[in-house]
């Protein structure tokens, strides 16, 4: 607010200007999403087939009942424009069809729409074609997919859909906006918070602040497989996460060698080069460790104390011994890979670990010292906070980024070693970056619709909250407890 | 939003053709005449339940050629199937089967209405269905002497000479609320949340709020419309209360209906609203129809409607009010036996709304918020397009409805005599009625 000192020295029209200098000065953290063309289209949804005899036997039959009457003849029963193209139904335009049925129904004899198989085998039983559907579309458009009708899926479970998040009847994150959403946060901090803070006989702090860097959203860019990584897609990673302000994990030779360090940059630093990590420049605030090895993460600390370390470390079995030593050794970043499935530690969901790591850290009374990541799994905007409920502060995210920007994926995707994608033979990196950006705005609003039916306001409340979530197979106990047949049960 | 060709309404003569073909259509579907369309259907509401509610809205009976009881969502209702007595046992079919459910179980001076079906429709805002899907709805519930909702779309003037059946929903935009249409209601129904997008509001896109939506809810044309989350002026039980008593000042005879979503609570909130002073605890599950959501609300958040009616049930009765309470469940409610078993699970009757649509030609394709076109449903039923509305014809229509509600009926009394049970009500919490089918849960 201007003061009533400066007010009453101002004349009106500097008092004008120096408002509107403040109101252009606001700003308040969006992401700018453009609708952003395909460039590889996914298949068809649907393939729609049309007797030519048929049809023809139908105009002449109309023409013959509804001479004179052309609004009758020549009506369709697509709405989309299948059947609108110049020589109508005898080249139907497939790619328009919804899916709606009413001209296979209305003309059985010789209109026949099915699913396309082609459609339907993109990606692997856990990234599916419908969740590559969906990042399609939220990288084409940025926004929340909306659709009419209900649930069309499976019950529960498995993996991520064994959780539903909660809600609040009434309570709002704010009384303020349409919805509330406005003003939740979903910004997050990567590093370490002082459990406690200490100050001397004279009110001085004496123990050490908060050693963290706070990104707009909570995910990460992680690196893609090494069989598809290049320079660049590793600069497409990086330059969408500059506008969106986030972190991306780029291998330490890449970035050196393409000269890509940056603030958004995270090098990803083998044990043998830990001490390489003073050569990283241009506001570089973070780097990993490739994987746990305690001496090579005493030297990464001495050789840039201005750094966040993090650690990387896959969920094989035993994971928990590791997690307890880097925890002991003051690592404030522990960066979780789970196979692209979401598996590890001999075939366990992240749901179950995530959560069990999270509580080993509460246990030992340094939640808030180390940041949880976790990269593999989270392949739909809804994992999103169901990862976060879970105990992580952030997730990683690497195959729907290439699912945005439109890689074709084949095989079975669960592991980095042998993923095999297909990027689209030409298109603009601009193009790309923007696609990513898209999707990033996409699951950013979701998560605000998801926090606002909680009436959260911050992201930062939602880690670990495992209260504002329901697990089916729970529900499921409770509900049906007294039914025969039901495990636990009944007779 | 591709609106380029300017719709107009179509001739008696297009009106025809059209309807005529998919009447035809549906019909020989139905009746197992055409190979089953292979792109219809999901887990939920799979090929066989669409075509049986076709065939149930088209001939009054169930089909003996299809599945018409469950989907394949391999959970909830579609796990669940009941114990019924050996055949020798069953009630006689000239034994009387009373269907009909008490809606005010205060034991107030309120009007005591008691609708002879445990089934009354949900509410379908105008805007987000036609004109013509309202009417027929409100005429089949005059017919069954039950009830239909609103929804959050205001009342359409020719709703007021079928009032008796008509429910007036008041929701969080108030969008359409006026003193006439609470005081002609028997039944106030406050919509807190939908089980759709829980905790989200409402949305109608600019293309569904054409001039006539518009002026009902006293809007700008062609301007989306939001209504917001939650009530803003429900912050606490008192303030819920204080809603209620608004209400019961406009009109003292209304029973009044609080609808709301399942969250892990909902066991609290229904107590708090039977003691802000509600008749009907209406929840909506997560399954639940929607003229448009967001993908990431419809399942992902609050809990299906077969784990919140035992919750809410069995608190109810420790709580010692369980008698006092209607409970209603909605959401995900397809086939008559979904209706047994929610009732067989705590509820006493359930609300319809998607299978309406089912039962009237829908084929579940969801671009009911408007789709590619931008014109909305391309069936005529979730759409204000001039043309598009047309296709659903209201004698048609409400013909279809009583002939679906009347297969429903009779499946419902035909689980209750393979029960040995002669009032629904008898079937009310009756969990050991029922099996949990498909083993390792």
């Amino acid at each position: 607010m201007v003061g009533s000192d400066e007010v009453t020295t101002m004349t009106m029209a500097e008092f004008a200007k120096l408002s509107r200098e403040r109101a252009d000065s606001y700003f308040r953290y969006h992401i700018d999403a453009k609708e952003t063309v395909d460039r590889q289209a996914l298949p068809n949804r649907f393939i729609v087939k049309v007797g030519k005899i048929g049809l023809a036997k139908l105009i002449a039959s109309e023409v013959f009942h509804y001479w004179g009457k052309w609004d009758v003849v020549f009506s369709r029963p697509c709405t989309y424009g299948v059947f609108s193209g110049p020589v109508g139904g005898f080249s139907p335009r497939p790619e328009m069809c919804v899916g709606c049925l009413r001209c296979t129904v209305q003309h059985p004899d010789f209109v026949k729409v099915k699913h396309n198989p082609a459609r339907v085998a993109l990606g692997d039983t856990y990234l599916n074609s419908n969740i590559i559907s969906t990042i399609d579309e939220e990288a084409r458009k940025g926004t929340v997919p909306v659709r009419g009708q209900g649930y069309r899926g499976r019950f529960g479970g498995p993996g991520w859909d064994e959780m539903f998040t909660d809600m609040s009847e009434i309570v709002r994150p704010s009384r303020d906006g349409i919805h509330g959403r406005e003003l939740i946060s979903t910004a997050v901090d990567i590093g370490s918070k002082p459990m406690s803070l200490k100050f001397d006989d004279e009110g001085k702090l004496v123990s050490e602040g908060p050693n963290m860097i706070s990104i707009q959203v909570p995910f990460v860019f992680d690196v893609p497989p090494s069989r598809i990584l290049t320079p660049r897609l590793a600069t497409i990673w990086k330059e969408a996460a500059e506008q969106i302000d986030t972190l991306v994990m780029i291998p330490a030779d890449m970035v050196s060698s393409n000269n890509l360090a940056s603030r958004s940059v995270v090098p990803i630093i083998s044990a043998g080069n830990a001490a390489s990590a003073e050569s990283f420049k241009s506001g570089t605030r973070m780097i990993e460790l490739e994987e746990w090895h305690s001496e090579a993460f005493n030297a990464a600390c001495s050789a840039n104390p201005d750094l966040i370390v993090g650690v990387r470390l896959p969920f094989l079995p035993g994971w928990q011994q590791q997690f307890e030593e880097m925890t002991r050794a003051g690592v404030s970043v522990i960066h979780f890979i789970a196979d692209n499935h979401g598996k590890g530690d001999g075939g366990r969901f992240i749901m179950e670990m995530l959560l069990e790591a999270h509580e080993m850290l509460i246990a030992a009374g340094i939640r808030d010292k180390i940041t949880l990541l976790n990269s593999g799994g989270v392949v739909a905007a809804d994992h999103l906070p169901k990862a976060i409920i879970c105990g992580l502060d952030a997730v990683g995210l690497d195959q729907p980024l290439l699912v945005a920007i439109q890689a074709r994926l084949s095989g079975d995707l669960s592991s980095r070693d042998n993923y095999r994608a297909k990027l689209p033979r030409k298109f603009k990196d601009s193009w790309a970056i923007q696609r990513i950006v898209n999707l990033s705005c996409s699951w950013r609003d979701q998560m605000l619709e998801i926090l606002g039916a909680m009436g959260i306001r911050e992201v930062r409340r939602l880690r670990g909250e495992v209260g504002r979530a329901m697990w089916c197979s729970r529900l499921e106990a409770e509900a049906f407890a007294e039914i025969e047949g039901f495990t636990g049960g009944g007779e | 939003m591709a609106m380029s060709k300017k719709h107009v309404k179509p001739s008696e003569s297009l009106i025809h053709k059209t309807t005529h073909l998919m009447h035809d259509g549906m019909d020989g579907h139905a009746f197992g005449e055409f190979e089953m369309p292979p792109a219809l259907g999901d887990a939920r509401w799979t090929d066989e339940l669409i075509l049986s509610t076709w065939y149930m809205g088209a001939t009054g009976k169930v089909p003996d050629h299809l599945n018409y009881k469950t989907g394949k969502s391999d959970g909830g209702f579609d796990r669940l199937d009941f114990k019924f007595l050996g055949e020798d046992e069953w009630l006689d079919h000239n034994k009387e089967i009373d269907t009909s459910i008490p809606l005010n179980r205060r034991g107030d001076e309120r009007a005591k209405l008691r609708p002879p079906i445990p089934i009354y429709g949900g509410g379908m805002s105008y805007g987000s269905v036609s004109v013509n899907v309202m009417l027929a709805r409100a005429h089949n519930a005059k017919k069954w002497k039950t009830y239909m909702s609103t929804g959050e779309g205001g009342y359409p003037e020719q709703l007021y000479d079928l009032k008796e059946h008509v429910i007036t929903q008041v929701a969080t935009g108030y969008f359409g609320v006026e003193e006439r249409s609470i005081q002609a209601a028997p039944i106030v129904e406050f919509k807190y949340a939908q089980g759709a997008k829980p905790g989200l509001g409402g949305h109608l896109l600019a293309s569904k709020a054409g001039e006539e939506v518009a002026k009902m809810r006293g809007s700008v044309p062609f301007v989306s419309l939001f209504s917001p989350f939650p009530f803003h002026s429900t912050y606490s039980v008192e303030d819920h209360s204080k809603h209620i008593d608004w209400i019961q000042t406009v009109n003292p005879n209304a029973l009044i209906s609080v609808k709301v979503s399942t969250p892990h609570d909902v066991d609290m909130v229904a107590v708090g609203s039977h003691y802000a002073g509600a008749h009907i605890i209406h929840l909506d599950g997560g399954f639940g129809g929607t003229g448009a959501a967001p993908e990431i609300a419809k399942k992902n958040i609050a809990m299906p409607i077969e784990l919140a009616i035992p919750k809410v049930h069995k608190f109810l009765i420790k709580e010692g009010i369980r008698d006092k309470v209607t409970l209603i469940a909605s959401g995900g409610i397809r086939t008559a036996d979904d209706i047994a078993k929610a009732i067989s699970l705590g509820a006493d009757g359930v609300v319809l709304g998607t299978s309406d649509l089912v039962a009237m030609g829908c084929t579940r394709c969801s671009n009911c918020e408007g789709g590619p076109s931008g014109r909305g449903c391309p069936w005529g039923l979730t759409t204000t397009d001039v043309e598009l509305q047309e296709w659903i014809q209201q004698e048609w229509a409400v013909k279809r409805l009583d002939n679906y509600y009347t297969a429903l009926q009779w499946r419902l009394c035909d689980i209750l005599r393979k029960l040995g049970l002669s009032d629904v009500k008898e079937l009310v919490g009756r969990t050991d009625l029922l099996r949990y089918v498909g083993g390792d849960n």
